[in-house]
C-alpha cells in the first residue's frame, strides 16, 4: 500500500469537474483507492464519495493505494493534485 | 490465525475506525437547544474553550457538601432538586464556598434542569470562571436519559463504509463490494420495488451500545446516488418520500463479487458466516455475480430469509434436521424420491 499527502492548491477547491475527473483517472487503474480527510474516509472511485469531501482550497488530504498498479495509479493522482486540477 | 484472516480481509472492510475525544460546549449547545430546549444563562465565554469529554454525567451532590475526593469534575455536572435544595439550605456566605470548591474545578457546563435555577450570585461566579450554564424545564432524570444518550451517541466508536444501504423489507442490507461491481444499480433496483434507500456511496456507522450497529448517510450527500452513465440522480426527489429513510440499524453484509471459480459459496447456509465491525458481529453473506443471475431478486430472499430466521425457522437447519430424521428411522423405509403425494385422490387439475 501506498500512502501519499496532498494539499488542495486551487481556489475553487474539489468542486465537481474535478473531483469527476479524478474519479476517471482513478477508474482507469485496478488497486483501490481511498481519500482521507480528517479521519473521514471515502472511496476514491466513487464520484458521491469525492464530493462528499467537499475540500476546499487548503485541505490537506491522504491518499492511500493498493493493488498491482498502486505505483503508477499514485503517480497519476498525486501530479493531478499537484497542477491543481489545471486550474493554476 | 488472526493474521490469516486480515490477510483474507477484503478492501472495503480497510476503513478507519474514528472516535471522538472531546466536544466542545458549543456543540453540545447546538445540538440540544431546540430538542430539550436548553437556555445558556451564564458563561457564554467559556462555549468555545470548554470541552466534554466522558460521556458520563456527574450530579455533585457531595462535593457540594465538601467532600471532592474521587470528584469527577471532567464530566457534565447535573444539578438536580437535592444539589439546588441543599445550596438553598445554607447562609449565602456558605452557599457561594460551597459552589466555589466545585468550579475551582475545570468543569465543562453545568446543567439545571427541571425548572429550576441557580442564583445571581452563583450565575455570577460562573460567569467569571467562564463555565457555562443551562437551564432547561425537562425533568432532572428525563434530562439526564436524554443528555447520556447524545453523549453516548457522540462518543461512539464510528467509520464510513464504501457501500449501499437499503431497508429491504424492513432488514438493513449493507451492500460491499468493489468499485463498479453494482452497488448502486442493485439499490436502484430494490427502490424501485418499493424498498427504502438509506445512503449510497458513503455510509457512516455508528456503533450503538452492544451489538447494535447503525448507519445513516451524510449530511452532505443524502440520497444522491451516482448510476455509471446516467450521473448523478436525487432518490427523494425522484422517487418521493416513500423511497429513503434517515437512519437504519445494519443486518445484514452482502458482498458483491465478480465470479470467482476457485472461491467457494455455500450451498446449504449452515455454516453461517459472520464478520465484525466495530466490535458488532453481522450476518454476511457473499454473493457472486453472473449473468443472467437476479441479484435483486436474490437480495430480497436473503432479508426475507433473515426474517424467517429471526422469528425462528431457518430452513437450512430444519431440511438439514428432515434429513437426520428420515436416515434415523428405522421403520425400514429407505426409498428415496418418493412424490410429495404418495396418492393423487383424482384431483388431475
Amino acid at each position: 500500500m501506498i500512502t501519499r499527502n496532498v494539499t488542495i492548491l486551487n481556489r475553487a477547491g474539489l468542486h465537481t469537474r474535478p473531483a469527476a475527473a479524478i474519479v476517471k483517472l482513478a477508474s482507469e487503474f485496478q488497486s483501490d483507492f481511498f481519500i482521507n480527510k480528517d479521519g473521514f474516509q471515502i472511496n476514491g472511485k466513487s464520484i458521491i464519495g469525492v464530493m462528499t469531501l467537499a475540500a476546499a482550497q487548503g485541505s490537506e488530504l491522504e491518499l492511500s493505494f493498493e493493488g498491482p498498479d498502486e505505483e503508477q495509479m499514485s503517480d497519476v493522482l498525486v501530479a493531478y493534485f499537484a497542477k491543481g486540477f489545471d486550474e493554476m | 490465525m488472526i493474521d490469516e484472516k486480515k490477510k483474507e480481509q477484503p478492501a472495503w472492510m480497510n476503513f478507519k475506525t474514528l472516535q471522538k475525544e472531546e466536544l466542545s460546549v458549543r456543540y453540545f449547545f447546538q445540538k440540544m437547544k431546540d430538542r430539550f430546549k436548553l437556555k445558556l444563562v451564564a458563561g457564554e465565554t467559556g462555549l468555545e474553550t470548554k470541552k466534554i469529554t466522558d460521556k458520563n454525567l456527574h450530579r455533585p451532590g457531595l462535593a457540594l457538601a465538601g467532600y471532592v475526593g474521587l470528584f469527577t469534575f471532567h464530566r457534565l455536572q447535573v444539578f438536580g432538586n437535592t444539589e439546588l435544595y441543599y445550596l438553598e439550605s445554607l447562609p449565602i456566605e456558605d452557599r457561594i464556598r460551597s459552589f466555589a470548591t466545585i468550579v475551582a474545578f475545570d468543569v465543562p457546563c453545568i446543567v439545571v434542569p427541571n425548572g429550576n435555577k441557580l442564583g445571581d450570585e452563583l450565575l455570577e461566579i460562573c460567569n467569571e470562571r467562564g463555565i457555562p450554564v443551562f437551564n432547561t424545564t425537562i425533568e432532572t432524570t428525563k434530562a439526564i436519559y436524554f443528555i447520556s444518550d447524545f453523549l453516548d451517541d457522540q462518543f461512539n466508536l464510528h467509520t464510513t463504509i464504501h457501500a449501499s444501504f437499503i431497508d429491504v423489507y424492513g432488514v438493513g442490507m449493507l451492500f460491499v463490494g468493489k468499485s463498479g461491481v453494482g452497488k448502486s444499480e442493485v439499490a436502484l433496483d430494490l427502490i424501485e420495488r418499493g424498498h427504502r434507500l438509506v445512503a449510497d456511496d458513503v455510509v457512516v456507522v455508528t456503533q450503538k451500545g452492544e451489538g447494535i450497529l447503525m448507519g445513516a448517510g451524510t449530511d452532505f450527500g443524502e440520497h444522491f446516488m451516482e448510476i455509471r452513465g446516467l450521473g448523478i440522480l436525487n432518490v427523494r426527489e425522484m422517487f418521493g418520500i416513500r423511497a429513503i429513510r434517515f437512519q437504519k440499524r445494519v443486518e445484514v453484509i452482502v458482498e458483491l463479487e465478480v465470479w470467482d471459480s476457485t472461491a467457494t459459496y455455500t450451498r446449504t447456509g449452515l455454516d453461517e458466516s459472520l464478520i465484525h465491525i466495530l466490535g458488532v458481529e453481522i450476518e454476511r453473506v457473499k454473493l457472486p455475480i453472473l449473468p443472467g443471475k437476479n441479484i435483486t431478486v436474490i437480495s430480497e430472499v436473503i432479508a426475507l430469509n433473515y426474517l424467517l430466521k429471526h422469528y425462528g425457522y431457518d430452513a437450512s437447519a430444519a431440511f438439514s434436521k428432515k434429513l437426520e430424521d428420515k436416515i434415523a428411522s428405522k421403520s425400514g423405509d429407505t426409498t428415496s424420491g418418493e412424490r410429495v403425494i404418495a396418492y393423487f385422490e383424482h384431483d388431475f387439475e
